[in-house]
């Protein structure tokens, strides 16, 4: 046995098997570089998205929607919701603001698109569906509509009930 | 005294940090597979379109299919409104189910892998007696949302 240290045989076999244990720890880093961060949506901003739709889905339960309006401007469009207690949405190209709450987009190259599709179902002679999607882009494209901030409400009709029919930008 | 590490030392060594990386690797493997499956499930806005969508059905005869079956496929013909087609279609809903909660052991064969393992990821903490579980097909890709139901709700 070589008393002196290592001999180059042994230094290649010990180089060797730490290579592949350095392998195996990048292949996990990537991997768990790709569940944080995929670049094909929104994954910044999963949290804020679901945040946003909860606050504004428990508003239309609390205060009762009762109609909406689409307001189109040039930089931004602001919704207002006719509930108990008057609400408004403005989408800007980086911010959605609801109930005075500014909520930026983190996400790489990702923008509001300033024209919501809106949906007015009437599903009998009481009862009506209301949907309404804000579109988020990457790099001014829809890639996925798994990002998309997607609000829906079945209500009850009455005589203050006002939605229009339908919406085009 | 020796001056540096065997050969059998280094292997001894190297072979135990690789079976340790290996069981870190492998934990890690079955965390990112259970993450991409989990991302399509129980999203915000599919568990708001369950929530109006039981409300809604309630109304007409939802109680009615209560019944001792453990998973209950519906479709339109087993309710009586005629925007029901047109409602289906507004939620982006694929397939509509009522599973028994606490729901253990089921023919999982008559029923798509995606929806097994849907609900095998579901817990059973509250006591409901079904849950409405909607399949939505989200750009080509099958999502899953569901809430519960009491009976006599």
């Amino acid at each position: 046995m070589n008393k002196h240290g290592f001999t180059l045989i042994e230094l290649l076999i010990s180089i060797a098997l730490i290579s592949v244990c350095l392998l195996l720890i990048l292949r996990v880093m990537l991997m768990l570089e790709n569940i944080n961060y995929d670049p094909s949506y929104a994954s910044s901003d999963e949290i804020r998205r679901t945040e946003i739709i909860k606050n504004i889905e428990s508003d239309f339960l609390t205060y009762h929607l009762n109609g909406l309006d689409i307001i189109k401007n040039d930089d931004s469009t602001t919704i207002l919701f006719h509930m108990d207690e008057e609400k408004s949405l403005t989408i800007k190209n980086d911010t959605l603001t609801y109930n005075d709450e500014a909520y930026t987009l983190r996400s790489d190259n990702a923008t509001y698109n300033l024209c919501p599709s809106y949906k007015y179902l009437a599903l009998d002679n009481d009862y009506y569906l209301i949907s309404l999607t804000i579109p988020v882009l990457i790099n001014n494209e829809n890639t996925t509509t798994i990002d998309d901030l997607e609000l829906t409400y079945i209500g009850l009709r009455n005589e203050f009930t006002n939605y229009p029919p339908a919406y085009s930008c | 005294m020796k001056r540096g590490f065997a050969l059998l030392e280094t292997i001894v060594v190297i072979t135990f940090v690789m079976v340790s990386l290996l069981l870190l690797y492998t934990t890690f493997v079955n965390m990112y597979n259970n993450t991409q499956r989990n991302i399509g499930y129980d999203d915000a806005s599919n568990i708001y379109k369950m929530y109006y969508l039981k409300e809604y059905l309630n109304l007409h005869n939802l109680q009615d299919l209560l019944n001792d079956e453990d998973i209950i496929t519906l479709s339109c013909d087993n309710f009586n409104f005629s925007s029901c087609p047109s409602l289906i279609d507004s939620l982006a809903l694929n397939n509509l189910y009522l599973v028994k909660y606490g729901l253990k052991s089921y023919d999982s064969e008559k029923y798509s892998s995606s929806f097994n393992n849907y609900i095998n990821s579901l817990s059973n903490h509250e006591a409901y007696t079904y849950r409405l579980v909607g399949e939505f097909l989200i750009d080509n890709n099958y999502h899953y949302a569901s809430i519960g139901v009491m009976s006599n709700e």
